[in-house]
């Protein structure tokens, strides 16, 4: 049997392949690979660390126990992040919470709950200067982002933060490709118009 | 030189990278407008700062949380499969050349007794002689054995009177045995579950 060290080599059908035989190894491998892109999706539509957690582990739940569904002719990652928006999407249309602030989940009663679900960008840039603009700009950006409809934000998530291409994103989201043209379009519109200011301000 | 600026599709067409067919006036168009250079400069640092958004990490207790919930079962072929490599494993050679005279022998082994079976059974007559033969050695060995045991039960006179008197006799006797064994068990068992109910 492979070792944890082998896997992490492996392409993710042959991962799923193990899984499918019983190896726990294998589930483990997929959970690593996934969590941090399916938890930041759900996250970026949530906007509540906690909330968003407990949706990310009912996706990785569906899929790792349906695992001896999956068809190798399809990505993993489309099937777990058809899922994860979905789950996202249930969430927003029972809460009517469709859009998201930055300064902590609407949900968080005391300050200790604001500070844990506020976001903070962090920036990878040079110099002290860069760094904090570059983390203006980020928080701006998770801000816009957050304005946006959740149909506009899964998609320009999808697009620009997992780089998917405009077929992928209609598999995942099982949307028309023209559909999904139009969403990215308008996010796209849509965030140039709310970052206009820095703009103004030089920073962008 | 085209005089009419980029619509947005056609900015967003240029942000993707596209290369198909009509994108090359679009980018000559770009070269040469500086009005539409800067839209779409400014549209390609949104698009490269959202690329360059962070992952954000859930809590270390993720995986185990998951793992809780989610039941490993392997599936039967696959124990088979691994309960089959495991016996070979065991019991095949440690040494390459070992294991090839193990494999030379089975094999070996394996033809002859093909051999041998397909010839028997190609030989028909010599089958039929061989199966009478047998039956009629079990058949003596089978009757051998039981007059013996009878003999030895109720004794060589009984046993011859109970051969005069034909088929009826034997099955009188037998009967006669078989009643008097369940009764005298009956009994037994009747004595000693008397005595377990009177035990305290």
């Amino acid at each position: 049997m492979p070792t944890a060290l082998d896997l992490s080599n492996l392409p993710d059908a042959d991962v799923v392949a193990l899984a499918q035989a019983g190896r726990e190894p294998a589930f483990r491998e997929l959970i690593r690979r996934y969590e941090r892109p399916v938890f930041s999706l759900i996250y970026r539509m949530i906007r509540d660390r906690e909330l968003a957690e407990d949706l990310a582990q009912d996706t990785f739940i569906k899929v790792l126990n349906h695992i001896d569904r999956y068809r190798p002719e399809f990505k993993l990652s489309s099937w777990l992040f058809k899922i994860a928006n979905n789950v996202a999407i249930d969430h927003l249309r029972r809460r009517q919470l469709d859009t998201i602030s930055m300064d902590g989940s609407p949900h968080a009663a005391t300050s200790d709950a604001i500070e844990s679900t506020s976001f903070e960008v962090a920036g990878s840039q040079e110099s002290p200067l860069e760094e904090l603009e570059a983390k203006e700009l980020g928080n701006a950006i998770e801000q816009a982002i957050g304005q946006l409809r959740p149909e506009y934000r899964s998609c320009i998530m999808l697009r620009h933060v997992e780089g998917r291409s405009y077929e992928e994103i209609a598999t995942t989201l099982d949307l028309p490709l023209g559909t999904v043209k139009t969403y990215i379009h308008r996010a796209r519109h849509e965030l140039r118009r709310a970052l206009e200011h820095l703009k103004a301000e030089g920073e962008v | 030189m085209n005089h009419r600026h980029l619509l947005p599709t056609e900015i967003d067409l240029l942000l993707d990278d596209e290369e198909g067919f009509g994108v090359a006036p679009l980018k000559a168009h770009v070269r040469a407008c500086p009005e539409c250079l800067s839209r779409l400069e400014d549209a390609r640092v949104i698009t490269d700062a959202i690329e360059e958004l962070p992952h954000f990490a859930p809590s270390f207790s993720f995986a185990e949380s998951i793992m809780a919930q989610v039941p490993v079962y392997v599936p039967w072929h696959v124990a088979a499969r691994d309960s089959v490599r495991n016996t070979v494993q065991r019991w095949a050679p440690a040494s390459r050349p070992a294991r090839v005279a193990v494999v030379a022998l089975a094999a070996s082994v394996a033809s002859v007794l093909t051999v041998g079976i397909l010839w028997i059974v190609t030989q028909t007559d010599l089958l039929v002689f061989a199966t009478g033969i047998a039956d009629n050695q079990l058949r003596t060995l089978l009757l051998t054995g039981s007059r013996e045991a009878m003999t030895s039960f109720f004794g060589a006179q009984t046993v011859a009177l109970a051969s005069q008197a034909g088929t009826m006799g034997l099955a009188l006797l037998v009967g006669g045995f078989l009643a008097v064994t369940t009764a005298a068990t009956f009994g037994l068992r009747t004595i000693a579950l008397a005595s377990s109910r009177r035990r305290p």
